[in-house]
């Protein structure tokens, strides 16, 4: 009980507190990790992975997935639960005034101040990934992996599906070397 | 054209959910095909309005894009509706793989395919990264404020903190800027 309680505020916080998609709620699953120890860093990859893969806004996902992880069907419920709520009253709020909204002085010089945190946020998460999975464990296929995929956003700039599942077949690609040898 | 009622529109947002793929402004394109081109419920200015409000708030930037478009719609319930019917696959079908996970994690196979697609989440935050970059690092301030999170970040703070100092940094400027006047 008391975890579903924890859940609901910690993901009703992600809600409230992530800018920029949903990768940007990553720093604050990061963060559970070391405060409440509700799943692990592999979990946590884990969680990722699925939720790029499957259908739906991948912040959805993964919250969905983390609750789960930490208290089943009902965990999941809550967590998902809790993330959505904030956007539903902002942004309904937002709506009536979306015109003025974009024109407001104080939303503009605060979202100035806010999109450089985003980015170091993400900044952040993308080297903590980039460490876990290629630096700690001295991975070079994964190095070679996230080269080409970097070379490809050259030519696909903006699809993820395409990345995800590029690296799926990679990834099918190296088991069936591994296989062979 | 089908008529907007609490049905049409849940069928039409579950169709959504189900075919998003990747998360973020994936979500345009979904909505183009399903709303404006095949039940012309939206025309596509007001989409890319949406899209570009739903960015600048708190949150997953899909679920705000349909909070906007079912509030557009439908009032607060066609809100209600949209982001009822934009989860409930996603949630449905996670729910599901997290039941089997600890079984389909230990197959050397999936386990690779996992592997691939973690190291492809690296070039997605990339991504993520390089599509707000411009936008977000305006000048000097907005360098010099991107290294101090980057920084507090490495220390574990939360990242709620961090977006909540920068909310407040923000207000403060404007309100300093606007005595000055």
């Amino acid at each position: 009980m008391n975890n579903l309680i924890l859940l609901f505020f910690e993901f009703f916080k992600v809600g409230l507190f992530t800018f920029g998609g949903g990768y940007a709620s990553l720093p604050f699953l990061y963060n559970m990790i070391d405060t409440y120890h509700w799943f692990t860093h592999f979990e946590l990859t884990q969680f990722i992975a699925i939720a790029g893969l499957t259908p739906g806004p991948v912040g959805l996902n993964m919250a969905t997935f983390a609750g789960y992880n930490t208290e089943g069907i009902f965990g999941s419920l809550v967590a998902s639960i809790a993330l959505i709520i904030p956007m539903i009253i902002i942004t309904s709020f937002v709506f009536k005034l979306y015109k003025k909204f974009s024109q407001n002085e104080y939303i503009k010089t605060i979202l100035y101040v806010l999109r450089p945190t985003s980015c170091a946020l993400l900044t952040f998460v993308g080297i903590k990934l980039f460490k876990n999975l290629i630096i700690f464990p001295k991975d070079y296929l994964a190095l070679i992996l996230a080269l080409i995929l970097f070379l490809m956003t050259f030519r696909f700039p903006r699809n993820p599906a395409v990345y995800l599942f590029g690296g799926a077949l990679f990834g099918i690609f190296v088991w069936f070397l591994k296989a062979l040898m | 054209m089908e008529k907007i009622n609490s049905i049409n529109l849940f069928k039409a947002f579950f169709k959504i959910g189900l075919i998003l793929l990747g998360g973020g402004y994936v979500i345009v394109p979904v909505i183009e095909d399903i709303l404006i081109k095949k039940r012309n419920w939206l025309n596509s200015d007001e989409l890319i309005n949406f899209y570009c409000v739903a960015q600048c708030l708190p949150g997953i930037v899909a679920i705000n894009t349909s909070v906007l478009t079912g509030y557009k719609l439908y009032k607060l319930k066609g809100a209600l509706i949209a982001v009822f019917g934009l989860c409930l696959s996603p949630f449905v079908s996670i729910i599901i793989i997290a039941k089997c996970i600890s079984y389909i994690i230990k197959i050397p196979f999936i386990e690779s395919i996992f592997w691939g697609v973690d190291v492809a989440v690296i070039v997605l935050i990339y991504l993520a990264l390089r599509d707000i970059w411009q936008k977000s690092m305006t000048d000097k301030f907005c360098y010099i404020w991107f290294f101090i999170i980057l920084f507090l970040s490495f220390s574990k703070i939360n990242p709620a903190i961090l977006i909540f100092i920068s909310l407040v940094l923000g207000f403060s400027i404007q309100k300093i800027k606007e005595n000055r006047l």
